[in-house]
């Protein structure tokens, strides 16, 4: 059953799914992975449920040795993965064979990768969610990080309906999150009023929105830190409350910390705004240094922005499945899949 | 009927304001609302997570809008406004407030102006409402200790505080399930695991009360072996609310 092994572990590669979400209650860190769009894009690509666990990895990726025959894909920030020492494309399902040797590499642009497995990857849940908290030690593998050594369990898959067209094109990847904002500077990130907006001053309200902030090198799945000119407004301390993903905590020194996916279940800092959901795969992508510039919005656009992206994704499943019967007929049948497995000579697509 | 506020959060959150207070009737107001709302199983909700005085309900925005969630909530709300508060469950915690176990505990009394033993009859002389979990898993944020023992937590905090570690922090009391920094003032110790990787799911939860139990170094050690063996069951008080 542990069919993966891992030769090089990466910077940091925890296993995720989309988190422990109903035990905030008890105090348990969501986690889960960071871009969840990214994720469920992984997972769509390969046939799998969007829930279901990843590898995710920051800055530089894992190197894997596939013990059975699967299907992959890689989605997130841009990687210059090999298989088998030939480059492979991302965002697209890639078939590997007994024995391939996956190698991510580093991140040419953006943080953090998701490769999403045929199958997912079986560690037991922990309440209810294989996401991996580091912090505490739980889910995932053993609770911490991927080490050279360790072995994963995948099971064999040896065929995947529509292979042939589970790619997204350049016009999906611009409308689904442009990857040339990944480029720019400042990077625009949309955000709501948060729960304690109006306990700031005006001025501090406009600053927050027109300034352009950095991010820090304190930025983790936690959070990341942002350093700008410093707000002014000063709170008594308030009574802690629930925190959000995407939450825009002002800390005492006026900074803000945009909370993410391992941060605390409470939190007593105010919130003076929160990030789209639509919006934070595109923070959590940015490396170090990058400016930020806030801008303002309402609930309609985040929700519609969130649909939108939601809608994408669901178009691209009805499309994989009504594209079954079309040429390049999809891997359906485990015999055909040996025989052009022998034709194609391993790992292409043809 | 205790006013409310219905406030969204983000796009995938809205949450229940009541009077910013730690108020025990408003908490278990929230308790037993979080409790209905989870049993109900309203379409699209996520999670519900309790702090002093507000109850946040995720939600997935692509199953249900902020608006039909918070027509659904006022119902639930108002139903159970209405209703008697469910029954309280009180379990009782052994705690050794001898040395070297509440390295704090003799600094409190000279805040308190009272002896050490009147700090410790203080502190197991009442239970205290779990208001909610959080900072680390099975933290749990405990009120109101008598006002005279409520020193503020230290200026700076401890680097290592070990599991078990009770402490106060004005009128909070709490235990550490793993050790961690902090900066609670340390009285005391419980032989109890609080937390165990392995099976991680705290045995209280918010809602529930705690109650103190003062025990010597000799009980200490006697409990802490029945209970890694698995043999030392957590008293537990039913009653009526």
């Amino acid at each position: 059953m542990h069919n993966l092994s891992v030769i090089q572990p990466g910077l940091q590669t925890t296993i995720q799914d989309l988190g422990r979400v109903s035990h905030q209650i008890d105090g348990f860190p969501v986690s889960g992975s960071m871009d969840q769009a990214s994720h469920r894009l992984a997972n769509l690509l390969v046939g799998n449920r969007g829930k279901t666990a990843c590898l995710e990895f920051a800055l530089t990726g894992p190197t894997l040795i596939f013990r059975v025959a699967t299907f992959i894909t890689i989605t997130g920030g841009q990687f210059s993965p090999t298989l088998n020492g030939k480059p492979i494309p991302e965002n697209e399902a890639i078939r590997v064979h007994e024995n391939d040797e996956l190698a991510i590499g580093s991140a040419n642009a953006g943080r953090y990768g998701y490769l999403a497995i045929k199958g997912g990857i079986q560690v037991p849940e922990v309440m209810d969610s294989r996401s991996t908290t580091l912090r505490i030690g739980i889910g995932g593998f053993n609770g911490r990080a991927l080490q050279a050594g360790d072995q994963l369990p995948i099971s064999p898959q040896e065929t995947l309906r529509s292979f042939g067209h589970r790619r997204v094109n350049q016009a999906f990847l611009e409308s689904f999150r442009d990857p040339k904002t990944m480029l720019q500077n400042p990077l625009v990130i949309r955000i709501l009023k948060g729960p304690q907006w109006s306990l700031f001053s005006k001025s501090d309200q406009r600053l927050l929105q027109h300034q352009q902030y950095q991010l820090t090198s304190e930025a983790d799945r936690m959070g990341y830190r942002l350093a700008g000119k410093p707000l002014t407004t000063s709170l008594k301390s308030l009574l802690s409350e629930a925190t959000v993903f995407g939450g825009i905590q002002i800390t005492s020194n006026g900074q803000p910390i945009v909370l993410l996916a391992d941060r605390q279940t409470t939190g007593g800092y105010p919130v003076i705004a929160t990030i789209l959901t639509a919006d934070i795969g595109k923070i959590v992508q940015c490396q170090n240094h990058q400016l930020i510039q806030f801008q303002l919005t309402d609930l309609k656009t985040a929700e519609d922005e969130l649909q939108k992206q939601t809608e994408l994704l669901q178009r691209l499943k009805a499309e994989f499945i009504e594209q079954r019967y079309q040429a390049p007929i999809g891997i359906n049948r485990s015999a055909a899949q040996r025989i052009r497995g022998l034709f194609e000579g391993g790992f292409s697509k043809g | 009927m205790k006013p409310y506020q219905l406030i969204t959060v983000g796009d995938q959150a809205i949450s229940i304001e009541f009077p910013n207070e730690i108020n025990p009737e408003i908490n278990l107001r929230l308790q037993a609302l979080a409790k209905i709302i989870t049993a109900d199983k309203v379409v699209g909700v996520q999670a519900v997570i309790p702090a002093y005085h507000t109850l946040l309900v995720t939600f997935d925005a692509m199953r249900i809008t902020p608006r039909k969630l918070k027509q659904q909530l006022e119902r639930i709300i108002a139903d159970q406004l209405a209703a008697p508060l469910p029954p309280k469950r009180t379990l009782i915690i052994p705690v050794c407030y001898e040395d070297p176990y509440g390295p704090d505990l003799s600094d409190v009394a000279d805040y308190a102006g009272i002896s050490t033993d009147e700090v410790i009859k203080r502190h197991t002389g009442k239970s205290y409402l779990i208001y909610f979990l959080g900072f680390l898993p099975g933290f749990a944020y405990m009120a109101s200790v008598d006002d005279q023992i409520a020193m503020p937590r230290l200026s700076k905090p401890r680097v290592k505080i070990p599991a078990g570690s009770v402490g106060i922090a004005g009128i909070q009391t709490g235990f550490y399930p793993v050790t961690s920094p902090g900066g609670w003032r340390l009285i005391g110790k419980t032989p109890l695991t609080l937390y165990q990787p392995d099976n991680p799911e705290p045995f209280y939860h918010a809602g529930d009360e705690i109650k103190f139990e003062a025990i010597d170094k000799e009980t200490f050690d006697v409990i802490k072996q029945a209970d890694e063996l698995g043999h030392y069951h957590v008293k537990v008080v039913t009653e009526n609310a």
